[in-house]
Order: C-alpha cells, then sequence, then structure tokens
C-alpha cells in the first residue's frame, strides 16, 4: 500500500517557543465566558437571590435601622455590601462549575494533551467567575441606586464596592475551582460553595462591629468579609477611608493567596500521571 | 528510529491496591510507519489503559514505549505535539461552535489566530462539517461529534493518530463515514493510526496489522489475512435446539475433525475438506438420533481467529447488528 504519497509538513517540536502564560489565560477565559454566557440560566439565581435579599434586608430592617447606632449613614448603604458579598460567594461557585463540567465531559483531559500552561487552567474559571461577579455586582448597586442609595464617595466609590466584592469572590473561586478539580463531581463542588456561606453570618452582617461581644466578635476578627464589608459602609455612607480600604484589600489577597495554593495542589494531583 | 513508528516494549500497568489488577500484562509491539495498527480486545482487556500510557495521560509501571521516536514519559510534550489522539469518551464542551473549539486548540498549540482559523476551515472540510460550522456541538449527532473530534486530533498536523474505539456507539452508516476519513487520514497523509476496537470487522477492514490483546496480554500478532490464514482450516458449523443437545453433538463429531469448539448451542467442528464431510456428518449425527437446526459453512474470520487465541467470543451487541448489515451488503452485492 503506498502510504506515503504525501509527506506532512511538520514543524521540529519543541522549538517553537509556547505562548506565554497572559495569552493561554486570556484564550481559556474567554472560552469560558462564551460557554458561561449560553447558559444563562445558572447565572441568574445568583443575581435574583442577591437582590432579593437587598429588599428583604431593607424593608424588614431599613425603619429599626434608626436605633441601631453605628450605621453612619442609610440603613441601604449599610446592607448592600452583604447582598455583593453574599453574590460574591454564591458566585464563586459559577467558575467552578464550567470547570468540573470540563473534566465531566473530558474537555479538561483534551486540553491537558495541548501544551497549555498549567497555571492557565486554573486562572482562566476564575477570571471568567470574576468578570461575571463584576457584572453582579454592578447590577445589585444599580438596583440600589434605583432604591434610593445615595454613595457617600460617588461614582468612583461605586467602583471600589464593586471591585472589593471581585476581588473577595476571586478568593472564594479558588477555593471552589480547588474543590472541582479535587472531586471532579458537580454536586461536592456545589455542596464546596455552600460551605462559606455560614462566613457571612460571623461577621458584622446585620449591626455594625462594635455591637457584637463574646466569641462572634472574635470570629468577625478573623473573618475576611468583616473587612470587606467594613470598607464598604465606609465608601457608601461615610467617605474615603484609606485605612478600611487597605485592610480589606490585604484581607482578600491574603484569602485569594491562601486560596490560589490550595487549588495549584489539587491541580497537581489531578494532573498527576499515575 | 522513524519519526512515525510506536515502539512499545515490555509495557505493564498494575494498578495497586487490596486486588492488584494488572491491566496491561508485559505488551510488545511496533507500528511500522504509515500503518494502521488495530489493538483488538473485549472490554477491559487494557485496550484503552494502553492508549492512555501511549498519549501521556497515564505512566506505565514498566517497560517502555517511544512514540514518534519520544518517550512517552520523560518527553511527554513531545509526544503531545507529534501524536493526535481521540480518546473513546469525546472531549468536546457542548456549548461551544466547532469553530471556536477547532481555533482555540490550534492556538493553544502556539499558532496565531489568522493560521489557527485558516487550519480550523481546513479540518472543517475535510471531516465534512462545513454545514454545522455554527452550531453548537451539544447539537450534533454522535457521527458529527466523532468527526470533529478527528478534526481536533489532527489541529497540531501530527504524524501519529491515536483513536480510542473510534466508532463505539455509532450507527452503521456513521461507522462507515468514520472508517472512510480514517483510510483518508492514512493514505493521503500518511499519519500512522493507532486504534483500538471491539469490533472484529473495524480491524478487518482498516488494519495493517491486528494484535488481539485478552486481559492485558498480546494473544496473537499479524495481518487480518495472514491470522485467517493461520487457522488453515474451514469449520461446519451445527446449531442444536439445546446446549445439552450440542455438547452430545459434539461428542459424536469429535474424532471426524481436526478441533471441535462448543459454544453454548453451537458446535464448530474444524476440519480441512469440510464440504466433502457433510454427508458424514449428517449420517453420524443420525445415528445418534441428533438433528442440528441449522447446518452452515465458513471461511476462517477474525472472529474465529479470536476465539481460537482468546478462548471466547466478543460479544459486543452492536457488532452483531453491524455485521448483520454487513453480510446483507454482502448478498446485494452477489
Amino acid at each position: 500500500m503506498d502510504t506515503n504519497m504525501y509527506v506532512l509538513p511538520i514543524e521540529k517540536p519543541a522549538v517553537k517557543k509556547p505562548l506565554s502564560l497572559p495569552v493561554h489565560v486570556f484564550l481559556l477565559t474567554m472560552r469560558s465566558l462564551t460557554s458561561l454566557l449560553r447558559t444563562p440560566e445558572a447565572l441568574l439565581p445568583p443575581i435574583a437571590i442577591s437582590i432579593f435579599f437587598l429588599v428583604i434586608y431593607q424593608s424588614t430592617l431599613g425603619k429599626a435601622a434608626g436605633s441601631i447606632p453605628g450605621i453612619g449613614g442609610s440603613y441601604l448603604g449599610f446592607i448592600l455590601p452583604l447582598s455583593i458579598v453574599s453574590g460574591s460567594l454564591s458566585g464563586s461557585g459559577i467558575a467552578a462549575q464550567n470547570l468540573v463540567r470540563d473534566i465531566e465531559r473530558g474537555y479538561f483531559d483534551k486540553l491537558l494533551l495541548t501544551p497549555v500552561r498549567r497555571a492557565a487552567l486554573l486562572l482562566a474559571p476564575i477570571m471568567a467567575g470574576a468578570v461575571i461577579l463584576g457584572i453582579q455586582a454592578a447590577i445589585v448597586v444599580a438596583v440600589g441606586l434605583i432604591m434610593g442609595l445615595k454613595p457617600a464617595t460617588g461614582f468612583l466609590g461605586m467602583l471600589a464596592v464593586i471591585g472589593l466584592g471581585v476581588l473577595l469572590g476571586i478568593g472564594f473561586a479558588g477555593f471552589t475551582v480547588s474543590a472541582a478539580l479535587g472531586s471532579g463531581s458537580a454536586a461536592a463542588t456545589q455542596g464546596a460553595s455552600f460551605l462559606f456561606f455560614p462566613l457571612t453570618f460571623l461577621a458584622p452582617t446585620f449591626v455594625p462591629l462594635s455591637l457584637l461581644s463574646g466569641w462572634l466578635e472574635v470570629a468577625a476578627k478573623l473573618n475576611p468579609i468583616t473587612y470587606v464589608l467594613e470598607a464598604m459602609r465606609a465608601l457608601l455612607n461615610t467617605g474615603w477611608d484609606g485605612n478600611a480600604i487597605g485592610t480589606s484589600i490585604l484581607a482578600c489577597l491574603g484569602l485569594a493567596v491562601a486560596m490560589y495554593a490550595l487549588a495549584v495542589f489539587a491541580l497537581s494531583v489531578r494532573t498527576r500521571r499515575t | 528510529m522513524k519519526d512515525r513508528e510506536i515502539i512499545v516494549e515490555d509495557l505493564v500497568k498494575s494498578y495497586p491496591g487490596k486486588s492488584k489488577v494488572t491491566a496491561v500484562d508485559g505488551v510488545n509491539f511496533k507500528v511500522d510507519e504509515g500503518k494502521i495498527f488495530g489493538f483488538l480486545g473485549p472490554n477491559g482487556a487494557g485496550k484503552s489503559t494502553t492508549i492512555k500510557i501511549l498519549t501521556t495521560l497515564a505512566l506505565p509501571s514498566s517497560g517502555r514505549a517511544l512514540v514518534g521516536g519520544f518517550d512517552v514519559v520523560s518527553q511527554a510534550t513531545d509526544v503531545r505535539r507529534v501524536a493526535g489522539v481521540a480518546l473513546q469518551e469525546i472531549g468536546i464542551d457542548p456549548l461551544m461552535k466547532s469553530m471556536e473549539l477547532l481555533v482555540l486548540q490550534g492556538r493553544l498549540f502556539g499558532a496565531s489566530k489568522a493560521v489557527a482559523t485558516a487550519r480550523a476551515r481546513e479540518l472543517l472540510e475535510l471531516v465534512q462539517l462545513t454545514e454545522a460550522i455554527d452550531r453548537r456541538a451539544g447539537t450534533y449527532s454522535g457521527g458529527m461529534r466523532r468527526r470533529l473530534d478527528l478534526a481536533l486530533a489532527l489541529v497540531q498536523q501530527p504524524r501519529i493518530l491515536f483513536l480510542d474505539e473510534p466508532t463505539t456507539g455509532l450507527d452503521p452508516a456513521s461507522r462507515r463515514d468514520v472508517w472512510r476519513e480514517v483510510r483518508r487520514l492514512n493514505r493521503e497523509l500518511g499519519i500512522t493510526i493507532f486504534l483500538t476496537t471491539q469490533y472484529l470487522e473495524e480491524a478487518d477492514e482498516l488494519a495493517d496489522t491486528v494484535a488481539i490483546i485478552v486481559a492485558g496480554k498480546i494473544v496473537a500478532e499479524g495481518s487480518p489475512a495472514k491470522l485467517k490464514a493461520a487457522m488453515g482450516e474451514e469449520s461446519i458449523n451445527l446449531v442444536f435446539e439445546t446446549p445439552e443437545l450440542a455438547e452430545k453433538g459434539r461428542a459424536t463429531l469429535e474424532p471426524m475433525g481436526n478441533r471441535t469448539q462448543l459454544d453454548r448451542d453451537t458446535v464448530r467442528l474444524y476440519l480441512s475438506k469440510a464440504a466433502g464431510s457433510i454427508p458424514t456428518v449428517i449420517n453420524r449425527l443420525q445415528n445418534e438420533g441428533l438433528a442440528p437446526i441449522s447446518l452452515t459453512l465458513t471461511q476462517p474470520t477474525l472472529d474465529d481467529v479470536f476465539l481460537q487465541v482468546a478462548g471466547q467470543r466478543l460479544v459486543a451487541s452492536e457488532a452483531v447488528n453491524s455485521r448483520k448489515t454487513r453480510s446483507k451488503e454482502r448478498e446485494e452485492v452477489k
């Protein structure tokens, strides 16, 4: 049989410089986003829940808030950050769900068979999740404005609030992505994104930090969410507070770095050839 | 070392644990440049494990494998560059469109956007998916998904292509499409192809060399024609009403032929001049009061080779269907 009629033009392998990590992250992030935006049914519930809670909290506690000391402005400005933070939590699962679907469908293996940078496999779903979180937080802020929110720091302050929500979400996403890589199962990943849920309440959730006492105060002081809430509340109700913003960014970065390390470990376990 | 060869030496893969499972047990073979090599065996025989080792997704416990001249353990990145892979489970994101998947794949292999797009168009034409270019992969039929997966495996212009059960789960028509595609890739582009299958007719149809693997060991290897010729005998196949009657029939006929085989209600009597022996066979059975339901005469097939070397029939329900289809086609040809 004459099999070698044509000879493939093949470049010498391993000579060509592989694409840089940012390019790989960008390509895979765009892929994740394309895929995510084609399942709007998965994206809407977190936004709907955030807005639902915002309306409920405001309607239930809005009037009583006059008697709570230390709100430092409107109760809406006080409670809207909670809505954004819980959105960061539920939204962080989106990135991981996308990843776990790739694993289940075998697309992840297909990517592993390319010269893709391993770190891009982690960062891409996290970045895609961050973009979704940003949109989500912007929608919540917009709803807040409709409800009568008057942010003390204006437009820039609102952007800062959204940015903090995204930054916090990146840390959570690192955790859910680790769960996705570790378990390879959609159910386990779903479960993992609920693990952080109680954290929202081990914080100055409904009243200022100064009113918490005992173990809850200790827990709240260890919880990065506390610092994010404080900074967001300052931005919306009192004004620019460099100290609060700096502390919250550090808290978010600390969480993100720790969770990214966990994710790197989970990835190395998943892609270890056995 | 030629750059389109596959060389496998003493390959072993065992999974530690309480019940130590050895999925691949000392396998040796060589696939020559530009050939199609068929790895034939039942489910769980070690086919997929072998392909996973050769494509760098799994590590061997011991032994060595070279793909296109690169060691699958120490030169995994090079192996990935020269070898295309379509695994049994099709790895496609159903929400993405074929063009998007192909362009991304190309870019991850280092091509520019323009080059990756041109290559994607070329490949979609090659596997005849240009019509479906703007549809999400999730809407494709099984056959179309296989062809897209095949295109994805070809993005980096591989010299060697690994196909893990490329037609499992496909209807006979789609199966023929895939076969045609595989043959074309091999003949027109000179790509060496390693394919696993549990369908005898697939191996017979496509492969230059077939290796039969059972329980992790290769039990026979050679061209389909050689394997069949090695059988050297025809057979008379007698189907009885019950396995018990078949057993009696076998006892009666045993002295006549070179050997006999009992497979549930069917007795196979192997002998060199089968047609001439039919009257004697019937006579002997009648003397014992036995009457077979049917009697057929067959030339050796790969199926017989398999039964001979593996001691069991290769049962795949879909294979049975398509075998029927094929015999029908043969009749039509006549």
